[in-house]
């Protein structure tokens, strides 16, 4: 509060207003990164080292993939839980053709699956006028089912299509390029464009977005497009890496997401949030996760931590909706 | 009157919101067995005034003594245990409840731990049977009419047996019929001595059922006397601060191509068989009573609400209003009533805000201008008189009031509109931005040559900003006035 008025006398400039803004709303979360990246390095000689931040990069990549549209739908109010399913779909999708027809033809398919699947959440909220979040819950259900039902509640192995998950051109994981590549775009949509522009306006207040002639529910459904493409993407990143299809590759997938973007200073109620927020959301998620890994806690005290993140993090969203009350 | 007792007596009240004062020491009586009408225009305090006597706030200043007994503390829950009971304008049921439950809300008698349904539908039924309604005791009450309603709203009141009971508006959103039974009702609450304040805009009403009128401007209590002992003329005047007559009229400056003809136009429940036709640069003002079906017609030509008979032509062409997005692209603006819920977007900065109707025109390949949205702002801002301080990418909800207007005004300038529907412009601004708010508009309306609708409730309004005048009562047009005939005691006999 104080930092923001002094800025707003010295600088006449919006640039300088918008700056100083932001900073109360992301140094906490790079204070909490360097924080963690303190603690972890002290606690454990493997961690501050090149190739495991290649390593927290890489891991994190995949989760990130999903989270750059799913920052756009939970800006404009919405939400999408069926990734995780739609992920392993994808990859069992995949790894099915890619054996059978090719690599091409694979790829293909489950990005048509994207497609399709982000058109009928996109239908079934913007057209029946389902809530998201109910909409998507049975997405994330019925879609695991689909995913062992493809391979009959088996993993199925792939071969010869290694690249998309592991290749490293110019020394890095094309996962984190594709991902780079993803989030960079993200920020121009939102900051520049017509369409990132209306998902704020959306967020913010629906009924006036109508008002003043903004075509929300095609903007919704094209983000829940956007989402499940990406989703399929993901998946195939995954199936990739693991050299097979496994109907359990996107479990909990859903979680990570909405916590990094939350995390981010994304409001669930809509109208905030950003991609900078979800990438810095993203990289605590992936420190943390490495950490653990790297003390040697078990996994299900890192599903505990997970969980208690996104509490936390939505808590936080809740306090900070409830201080901007109270000074306005 | 003397020989009542008294109920109620506030003294000195004064009431301040960030150091502002709204109320300037304002007193009021209510007495056992009578009704007090409570008049003054918008933003003169009433709704301060109430809120203050059912403990919703605390006075800054002043004394509240009720049944003689000073309250130093008066929250709500103390007021309710009074006897103090307030009915308003907003619906507050539970719209998806039966009527039974409903008028009984959060008060259901019981039998051990368990609702005793028998005993609750017997007890709504008697009270239903008193207000002479006949509604089913177990439909949703959001099945009714907004006018049934309301009449659960008395209903609840009477159930708990109101001594003191402030009626707001009450009968905005009645008929003929459901008015008389309201005051039926009324009188026999008179009788058994529950004290009333009756918060209305139609003098009319004030005759027929209060005693004392009291009014109330710009903070201050200016009339308060026997309502036999005034006339509508005094009450006009005092409410006003000067004779009605002294408002100066805009001189009329308008084009003869007409821009927008409506005929025959009805939505099946709130206005029907509307006819009229609006000039270029022309201000209309459709003058009626909340509920009298005003902001229904500007809802429709909009596209935000079905049309189910008579049609709408612009510019001498056929148009259907089916959706905002379709009334925006044929160059109609619309500014609503309610600028929270419809018209900001209270979080995104005030040139967001300016230029979110002109993304189409401003961008190119679908990629935006930060630059471009904040010169559009820099042009409003000056010419409109728009202070932000903070500059153009202050958030809009940071502005006052009638600044948040004036954004939302320009907003639709800039969108160059051909016709701009305005519903109660002013609601919710500041006295001294509304004449540049009326000067804007007919600025703007003159220069563009915009055809311009103004659905209000404010006689005021009407004569500082119309050309034209439609006097709109229970949805059919009862008078049209232009020009110097534009007078605020005409439009006020025309609309009761």
């Amino acid at each position: 509060m104080v930092k923001l008025k002094a800025g707003s006398t010295q600088s006449s400039g919006e640039g300088g207003v918008k700056r100083l803004r932001k900073i109360p709303d992301s140094a906490p979360l790079v204070g909490v990164l360097l924080l963690m990246m303190i603690i972890f390095s002290v606690t454990s000689e493997y961690f501050f080292q090149l190739d495991n931040f290649k390593n927290v990069l890489a891991n994190a990549a995949v989760t990130g993939i999903v989270c750059i549209p799913s920052t756009l739908l939970i800006i404009s109010g919405q939400i999408d839980l069926s990734v995780g399913s739609a992920a392993a779909v994808s990859g069992m999708l995949l790894a099915q053709v890619v054996n059978h027809h090719g690599v091409p033809l694979g790829l293909l398919s489950a990005l048509i699956f994207g497609l399709v699947l982000g058109c009928f959440n996109g239908f079934i909220v913007t057209v029946i006028g389902v809530n998201a979040l109910i909409t998507t819950l049975g997405g994330l259900g019925f879609l695991y089912g689909v995913a062992l039902l493809i391979g009959n509640g088996q993993t199925l192995g792939m071969k010869n299509f290694e690249w998309l998950g592991t290749a490293q051109p110019a020394d890095i994981p094309l996962p984190i390029l594709i991902f780079a590549g993803l989030a960079i775009a993200g920020s121009i949509t939102l900051r520049y464009t017509t369409f990132g522009r209306s998902i704020y306006a959306i967020g913010s207040n629906p009924n006036a977005a109508r008002v003043v002639g903004i075509r929300s529910k095609r903007v919704i459904f094209q983000t829940f497009i956007l989402s499940s493409v990406s989703a399929a993407l993901a998946g195939s990143v995954l199936a990739s890496q693991l050299s097979s299809g496994d109907p359990n590759a996107g479990l909990g997938l859903e979680l990570q997401v909405v916590t990094a973007i939350v995390l981010g200073g994304a409001s669930l109620a809509g109208g905030r949030g950003s991609i900078f927020g979800t990438v810095l959301g993203l990289l605590i998620v992936g420190v943390l996760n490495n950490g653990l890994i790297l003390l040697d806690v078990p996994t299900f005290w890192q599903r505990i931590a997970q969980g208690l993140m996104l509490i936390i993090a939505v808590s936080f969203d809740s306090i900070r909706a409830k201080l901007n009350q109270s000074r306005s | 009157m003397s020989n009542k007792t008294e109920l109620i007596r506030l003294e000195g009240i004064k009431k301040s919101y960030n150091s502002v004062e709204v109320l300037h020491g304002v007193d009021l009586t209510v007495n056992a067995g009578e009704v007090i009408a409570l008049l003054g225009e918008n933003g003169a305090g009433k709704s301060t005034l109430v809120k203050i006597l059912a403990g919703d706030i605390s006075p800054t200043e002043g004394v509240i003594r009720i049944n003689g007994a000073e309250m130093s503390e008066l929250d709500v829950y103390r007021a309710r245990d009074l006897g103090i009971r307030m009915i308003f304008q907003e619906l507050n049921d539970a719209p998806s409840l039966s009527v039974a439950e409903n008028i009984f809300l959060g008060q259901w008698p019981t039998s051990g731990k368990k609702v005793a349904w028998k005993e609750l539908k017997k007890k709504a039924k008697d009270v239903l049977d008193r207000l002479e309604v006949d509604i089913p005791l177990d439909v949703e009450a959001g099945s009714l009419r907004v006018g049934e309603r309301q009449l659960l709203e008395i209903a609840r009141a009477l159930i708990q047996n109101a001594k003191i009971l402030v009626l707001d508006e009450p009968t905005a959103a009645l008929s003929n019929v459901e008015v008389e039974r309201l005051f039926k009702v009324m009188e026999q609450l008179r009788a058994q001595g529950v004290g009333m304040v009756y918060i209305t805009h139609r003098l009319d009403e004030v005759v027929r059922v209060a005693d004392r009128v009291q009014v109330l401007r710009d903070g201050n209590s200016v009339l308060l006397d026997d309502v036999r002992a005034v006339s509508r003329d005094d009450m006009v005047t005092a409410m006003l601060g000067h004779s009605a007559s002294e408002n100066v009229r805009p001189t009329s400056i308008h084009g003869d191509k007409i821009a927008l003809r409506v005929s025959d136009l009805s939505d099946g429940s709130n206005f029907s068989d509307i006819n009229f036709s609006v000039n270029e640069g022309e201000v209309l003002c459709l003058f009626g009573k909340i509920g009298s079906g005003t902001s229904e017609i500007l809802e429709c030509l909009f596209g935000l609400r079905r049309i189910t008979s008579g049609s709408v032509e612009i510019y001498g062409g056929g148009f259907s209003p089916k959706s905002p997005q379709d009334s925006t692209a044929k160059r109609i603006g619309y500014l609503p009533a309610d600028r929270q819920r419809l018209g900001s977007f209270a979080i995104r900065s005030v040139a967001e805000n300016l230029s979110v109707s002109s993304w189409n025109r401003m961008s190119r390949f679908g990629f935006l201008k930060k630059s471009d949205e904040e010169a559009a702002f820099a042009t409003w801002q000056q010419s409109l008189n728009i202070s932000a301080r903070r500059g153009p990418g202050q958030e809009i909800a940071t502005l006052s009031g009638g600044n948040q207007q004036k954004v939302l005004l320009g907003r639709w300038f800039e969108a160059q509109v051909n016709i701009l529907l305005l519903v109660e412009p002013t609601r919710g601004v500041d006295v001294g931005a509304r004449r540049d708010i009326y000067e804007i508009i007919r600025k703007q309306a003159a220069e563009s040559n915009m055809a311009v609708i103004v659905a209000t409730s404010d006689y005021e309004e009407v004569v500082l900003l119309a050309d034209r005048a439609l006097v709109i009562s229970r949805g059919a047009i009862s008078a049209e006035f232009s020009d110097d005939l534009v007078q605020a005691n005409k439009l006020i006999a025309a609309s009761s």
